[in-house]
Parts: structure tokens; sequence; C-alpha cells
């Protein structure tokens, strides 16, 4: 789904409803910047949007304010079309999910009783309670059996799927992650990620998204909004945009140098159109092959040899064509061999890896689909194709 | 308006007990001998802190060592928590009575009975300070090449000031309680305007009471003030 | 100048009335002998003597630790929501505690007199400064993100409190009502100087000459407080189960 239809979405899904911030406003005490100045933003239904920026941005804070764990000084947030202030605080925070950095389960509870946490308070019967929450463990990759547990009793990466478990337990509107993953060792940490967004494809709420780490913010978010203390929007766009065309400097420094290595690793090949070698099998008189190479439109200058099932076998030079038939072992290796779903920066590090110009791609079932090269890569990446080719935030390369 | 109210039997009694305490009166009972008064007070109340202080000296001897020691090698813990819960079990009077009939009246022998009152709360109380010191602290200062006794010098002890003068000041509570009594065991301190109520009549005993009370108060006050001392900035600034 | 209040217990009978009895002819045989321990004695009088006293102890310890426990408790409460109640609170207990029972029940004479109520105002004193100190530590070691998620999923301020916040200070609280109690029936002892009865008495009344008597009273005190203790404790297990997973 390009970014274009995702726009055009209501402001209610099933099971997920749109945030919309009208100038919010936090200041503490009366003098001094506030934390958050006036943050307009509007973020649509089952998306996932990032707040990202340096710490003291206040982007913890602008989160905090859609469940009122802190209140507005001035301005409004809309949940769904209705205003946060228009309800009592604690039933409006049961509709909304609430994932933070120390996960904060409560030890005394098992984990079936933690996750049950909200359903309770809004007085579901038991067995509702239990079946939800071993579906939700199900959901989230855990053993149902450990259910009968304590916290203490489950590894730190545990604990926390647990904590996003029970912040999906009574369905949410809208559900708040406040740097969900940081505490997690970096092998976990993706893990995780990759987790959630397999999660997400299946649930698709509306999810805002608090961390400090841009790569994160690229991988998660369907939107992302840089900010600046202040809690100052630089640029609320999607990653593809951000990446392609850093609206200031400072959201040019946050992203990195790299932001076009970045960039590719949103992309498969499959997203670009590939160029095409002439085919040659083997045993094929070779003036076959001389007179496709010599035809107008020839992308690629050097014939691919391939078997008779389309599979690449290597690259063909001119000794090889001076002979009558192609032959069946070619004069140049194949070099590397990439598939249509790599990612395309690994795709990009294995080309250059190989020291070749080009390099051969292949289907699932090991048949040419194509070649592809750094210019190819690079033309692509100036093209406007580039801008509207953009996947969602589940749909994207991941683990 | 203030007439009815200082008139009322409360305020009588506290002014008769201020006067026991400072001009010598004229008791009932012994037929003619007098009780009382500012020179008899502070003779009683220096017996009180005298065996006060020779017990809580001799309770630290014993117990502070041992419950250093214990803490910071992390062993007996078992025993250090059995003896602060069964040293709390220890009822007073049965061990004042006791401790007498036992070895005998007298300054000292009382001593060694408030003695074994003050050194549970102690050890149990210096074992756990010292246990519960941030491991990391310990095993930094440990890695710096403190030796073991610096280590629980420097670190530990100023670290365990707070739980370790909380046991200190439990020990003080129980020791002064109990002193009050000694004169069941032949000791006079000022708890003996409050036994003898015969001899010294009423006004001598709730003379006995302030006084008694007072003193409590100002040993308590001391040790605080003591404990405020040696308690280092960083963890009064932490303590809330 | 020896006052005249000096002669030791052993000597009784010699000073005026006061609350001191005389030598009876029901422990003659016992004290006289002076040995260490009559054991056929102690069979013989064991209940007529010593039931009255021990219901008397248990019922002093058990009114004072509840009505302590009641009042510390909630002044924690209250302490825990307003915190600027908290040094004063401190300080008031912590004086409370640190007036030697003894000295507390005189104090109340011109208000009370003597008798049980003076002797359970003083022990319910004596407790609170313990219940208190340890409910409000217990709360507040909570872990603060616990309390951020209570809080972030809905529960209100009440809710969290008692959901969340007391189940989790419950070992902190218990620990505090097993030392009150402890100390609570050592202390009940000296109820007998304020007439409060208890096992106390008996010490009183016999003087230390009678060590059978000593050891008897006192022994059965000592016994009280250490079974409460256990049984407090083992209740305290028995409360939190998460602590005994955990200890995996």
């Amino acid at each position: 789904m390009s970014a274009a239809e995702a726009t055009s979405e209501t402001q209610s899904q099933p099971g997920a409803s749109s945030v919309s911030y009208e100038g919010a406003t936090k200041r503490y005490g009366s003098s001094g910047a506030p934390a958050v100045d006036h943050l307009t933003l509007e973020v649509p239904a089952g998306e996932i949007c990032v707040l990202v920026g340096p710490s003291g941005c206040g982007k913890t804070t602008a989160m905090r304010m859609v469940n009122r764990t802190v209140e507005m000084t001035e301005g409004d947030i809309l949940v769904g079309g209705e205003s946060v202030r228009d309800r009592d605080a604690a039933r409006l925070r049961r509709e909304i999910g609430y994932v933070i950095q120390q996960i904060g389960l409560f030890p005394h509870r098992t984990i079936t009783e933690n996750i049950g946490a909200v359903p309770q308070l809004l007085g579901w019967k038991k067995d509702r309670i239990k079946a939800r929450s071993a579906e939700l463990l199900e959901l989230i990759g855990l053993d149902p059996g450990l259910g009968d547990r304590y916290p203490a009793q489950l590894s730190g990466g545990q604990q926390q799927r647990v904590g996003v478990a029970r912040a999906l337990a009574a369905d949410p509107l809208v559900m708040l992650m406040d740097e969900p993953f940081g505490a997690i060792d970096p092998i976990n940490r993706e893990r995780l990620q990759n987790e959630f967004l397999r999660l997400q494809a299946q649930v698709r709420k509306t999810v805002l998204f608090v961390t400090h780490d841009i790569d994160e913010a690229i991988k998660m978010g369907d939107r992302i909004a840089i900010m600046k203390e202040g809690g100052r929007v630089e640029q609320y766009s999607t990653p593809a945009e951000i990446l392609m065309a850093p609206a200031t400097e400072f959201v040019e420094d946050f992203v990195g140098a790299d932001r076009a290595l970045k960039r590719l690793a949103l992309m498969r090949v499959s997203d670009i159109d590939l160029w095409e070698a002439p085919l040659a099998y083997v045993g094929q008189p070779t003036a076959e092959v001389r007179a496709k190479l010599a035809g107008p439109d020839v992308e690629v200058p050097y014939p691919l040899l391939v078997d008779s099932e389309r599979r690449p076998l290597g690259w063909l030079s001119e000794r090889d064509l001076r002979a009558d038939t192609v032959p069946a072992r070619p004069d140049s290796p194949l070099g590397p061999l990439l598939d249509r779903d790599d990612i395309m920066r690994d795709a990009l590090a294995d080309l250059l890896q190989g020291e070749a110009q080009y390099a051969a791609v292949a289907d699932h079932q090991g048949r040419i689909a194509g070649v592809l090269s750094v210019e190819i890569i690079s033309e692509f990446l100036k093209s406007p194709a580039a801008k509207t080719e953009e996947h969602s935030a589940v749909e994207r390369p991941h683990g | 308006m203030t007439g009815p109210v200082l008139s009322h039997p409360v305020f009588a009694s506290i002014q008769g007990a201020i006067e026991f305490i400072f001009t010598p009166q004229t008791s009932n009972v012994t037929g003619g001998k007098t009780v009382g008064g500012i020179d008899q007070v502070i003779e009683l109340a220096l017996t009180q802190l005298e065996l006060t202080a020779l017990a809580m000296a001799a309770a630290l001897i014993v117990a502070l060592p041992i419950g250093l020691y214990l803490g910071h090698r992390g062993t007996g813990e078992l025993f250090a928590i059995a003896m602060g819960n069964l040293g709390r079990a220890i009822p007073e009077l049965a061990l004042i009575a006791f401790m007498a009939a036992l070895i005998g009246v007298g300054v000292l022998n009382l001593t060694i009975a408030l003695a074994v009152l003050g050194v549970p709360p102690i050890l149990a109380n210096s074992f756990v300070g010292i246990h519960q010191v941030d491991r990391a602290s310990v095993d930094a200062a440990r890695g710096i090449g403190m030796s073991e006794f610096e280590i629980l010098r420097k670190v530990e002890i100023p670290l365990a000031i707070p739980t370790i003068f909380a046991g200190i000041r439990g020990a003080a509570v129980a020791i002064v309680a109990t002193a009050t009594i000694a004169p069941i065991a032949g000791v006079l301190t000022l708890g003996d305007f409050i036994i003898n109520q015969n001899v010294y009549g009423d006004n001598g005993v709730l003379a006995g009471a302030i006084l008694v009370a007072l003193l409590a108060l100002v040993i308590e006050f001391s040790l605080a003030g003591l404990q405020r001392r040696l308690t280092s900035k960083g963890l009064r600034l932490k303590a809330t | 100048m020896a006052s005249l209040g000096a002669l030791p217990l052993a000597a009784v009978g010699e000073v005026g009335k006061g609350f001191i009895h005389e030598r009876t002819s029901e422990t003659l045989p016992c004290q006289a002998t002076s040995k260490f321990f009559c054991w056929d004695w102690a069979k013989e009088h064991l209940i007529s003597r010593y039931e009255t006293p021990t219901f008397q102890h248990l019922e002093l310890v058990v009114i004072s630790v509840a009505v302590g426990f009641v009042v510390a408790f909630a002044l924690a409460l209250l302490a825990h929501r307003y915190r600027w109640l908290q040094p004063p609170l401190l300080a008031g207990t912590g004086v409370l505690f640190t007036i030697p029972s003894v000295a507390f029940f005189f104090l109340l004479l011109p208000f009370t007199g003597r008798g049980r109520d003076t002797a359970i105002i003083a022990l319910t004193a004596y407790t609170l400064q313990i219940i208190y100190r340890n409910t409000i530590i217990g709360l507040a070691n909570v872990p603060s993100s616990v309390k951020d998620a209570a809080r972030g999923m809905g529960l209100t301020e009440r809710q969290t409190l008692w959901k969340v916040e007391l189940p989790l200070a419950l070992p902190e609280i218990f620990a505090g009502l097993q030392i009150a109690t402890v100390s609570t029936v050592a202390i009940a002892t000296l109820a007998a100087f304020a007439h409060g009865g208890g096992l106390g008495e008996p010490i009183l009344r016999e003087g230390i000459s009678f060590k059978t008597n000593l050891i008897i009273a006192g022994g059965i005190a000592f016994l009280i407080a250490v079974s409460c203790g256990l049984l407090l404790y083992a209740i305290q297990r028995f409360l939190t189960p998460w602590r005994r997973a955990a200890a995996v």
C-alpha cells in the first residue's frame, strides 16, 4: 500500500482511532520555555507514528498528553474526533494501551493477571479474561504455560512482550509506547521490533511510538515526526521522504550522513525495474546471441548464460562468442547472485563486494529475473518513481 | 477564664510534681524523713546515666564487632536475625529480677543484665546494615585495592550508619527503660520515685515519670545528633 | 543519703503496704528451699496462679497492637498522600517510642489513673513508631515504574494504593507488625507497675527471691513473644507468594 492510499483512511478504523494534536502545549511553572509548544499533528487511524528526537525534546511529554498522564496546559488532543479533556482521565486511559520502557509489570500478580489488568477494571468476566490472556500470550510468541508464573521469573525480553500484551488486552483504540524496547539488548530488541511489526500487521492499531533512535524510527514508523526542544516538529513525513528530502539542517544532522544507505534499507530488489541482459542458452548458435547483442534497446551489453530452466550460470565473454555454439561453461563466473526479495542495501553491499558491474537477480525458483547494477540503483533513487514507492512499516523488509 | 482551667486537677498534679523535684518534701510514710529535692534527683539521675552508659558500652563492645564482621563476610545471617528477634522478645522485668536473683544486686551486676538487653539490636542491625550495602560499591572498593578492613571502615560502615544507629538507639531505648525499674533489684535510679509510690507519694510518682521521660529524650536526641554528625553528606541528601 | 525505698524486694514486708504482698503459705515451701526451680510446685500451681496473668497479658498485647496498628497504618496512609506530614509524624511517634513505658504509665497518672486502660494507652503509643515507619518505608519502596504503569493503564489513585502499592508493601508492613508485637509482649510485663495486670504481676508480687516464679512468668512471656513472632512471619510468607516464586 502506498503512502497516498494510507492517508485516505477514515478517522476511525474498526479497533483504531486517529489521534489529532491541536496546539497542545505543556508548561511547567510560569516562566521558561514550554516543554511542548503548541504541537499540531495528525496521526491517521491504524498507522504507526514515531516521535523521535534528542533527549529532552518533549517527545515523551507529548505522548503522555494523549492519555493525560501529563495534563495539557493549553490546546487539545482529539482521539477519534473526541477531545481527551471531555473524559474522566482514568476511564480514558483504560481505552489507551500504555507501554513504558521499564515495563512496570505488577510483581505481585501472575502473568495472566497482569495481562488481564485492564479487562478486569472494565468488568470483564473471569473466563473471558483468561481466554484473552491466553490468546495474547500466543500472539506475542510466548508459551501459554507462562501465564501462571510471576514477572520475576521471566527474562527481560519476555517481560517486555508481556507489557505489550497487557497494553493490547482490552483492544484499545490507540497504543502509546515510550521507548518500549530501549532497555533490551540489541539482538532481542531487533527480534521484538520485528515481532511487533508482525503483530501490527494483524491488529492494525494506531500507535504513537517514542524513541531517540533514528534507525528504530525508520524501521517502525509509517510516519515520523522529528522533534526539537519544545516538542517542535521539524519534519513530519514518511521515512522515505525524510531520508530523501530532509526539511532542515537539524533533520539532516539527526538522520545522519548515511541517509541514502538508510533509504536503501527500506526497499527490496523487487521494488525497482531491473534491466535485462540478452540470454544465451547452452548449445545455442552464437550467431543468434550476437544478433541479440547488436539489437536496439540493449540494456546490458553482456550475454548471460542460462540453462534450459533459465537459471543463470555465468557471463559470456567475446572469446566465448567466437565458437559456433554457446559453450556449457562460461568464461566469466556468475559473481554475486541476488534474490528478488533481498533488501536493497544488502544487494548493493554484495555488488560492491563482488567487484562486479552487473549482478544477476533470480526469483524464488532460481530463474533469472533481471540484472542489477550500481547505476540502476542510483538512477532509481533520483527518479520520481522513488518518491511514491513506499511501504507501510509492516510491509517493509524486516527480520 | 484561666481560673477554672488552671484549677483542673491535672495542673495541680504537675505543680506538685515540679515542687517535688526542686524542694525536699516531708514523706507521710516514713515519719519525718525528707524525700525529694534537687539533690536526690541529681543523685538518682546520675546513677541511671551511669548504668545506661556502662551497659551501652558493654553491649557495643560485644555486639558491634561481631555484627560488623559477620555482615562484612555475609555469613551468620540466620544467627544475627534470630538474635535480633529473640532479643526483642526478652521480658525486661523478668530479666532484671532474674539476673538479680542469679548474680546478686549491685551496679555492676545489673550492668550485665542491661547489656544482655542491648546486644541483640546492635548485633542484628550492624549485620543487616553492613550486609545490605550496595554490592557494587564494595566490589569497586575491592577492585581499587582496598584491604578488607579498609573496605569495612571506609565504605561499608559509612553507608550503613543509619541502620547501625537505628540499632544503637533501639538498644538505648531498651536499656534506659529497664534501668528505670532497676530499683527492684536494689540499684536506685529515677525509677525509684515511680516504683516506691508509698514512700514518695503521688507527687513523687509524677515527678519521676516526667524526669525519666526527659532523661530518655535527652539521650535519644544526643544519639540522633551524633548520628547526624557521623552520616556523610551524600547519604543525608539521599535520605528523605 | 539513703532513700527509704532502697530495700530490695527480698526484704518485703518491712516497708509499708503499697502493692507488694507478703510471703504466703502457698509460696513458702518452694521459696524456703531456695532451689533454682521447683518442678512439683510448678506443676501444682501452674494453672491456678498463671492462667489469669497470662490471659491479661494476651489481652493487653492484642488490644494495644490492634489499636496501634490501626492508628499507625492510618497515619502512614495520610503521610503517604501528604508528604509534608512525614517529618512531624516520624518525630512524634519517635518521641512516644523513646519514653520508657514505665514513665509513660505514670505520665498518664493524672489523666487516666492506674489500671488496665493506662497500660493499654502506653503500650499502644510504643507500637506506633515501628508500624508507622515500616508502612511508610514499604510504600516508598514500590518501584515507580509499576506505579507509572498502573496509573497509565487507568487505575484511579485509590485503586493504585489498594491493589498495587499496599500488596507490594505488605512484607515491610508485616515486618513492622511482627516487631511491634514481639516488643509489646516483652514490655507488657511492666504493666504490673501501673496495676494493669499481666505476667509482670506475679514477678512484682513475689520478689526476686522466688526464682521459680520468675522463670515461669518470664518464660511464659518469652514463649508468647517468640510464637507470635513466628506466627506472623508464617502469615506474611503465606500472603506473598510472588516472593517465594522469585527466590528461585
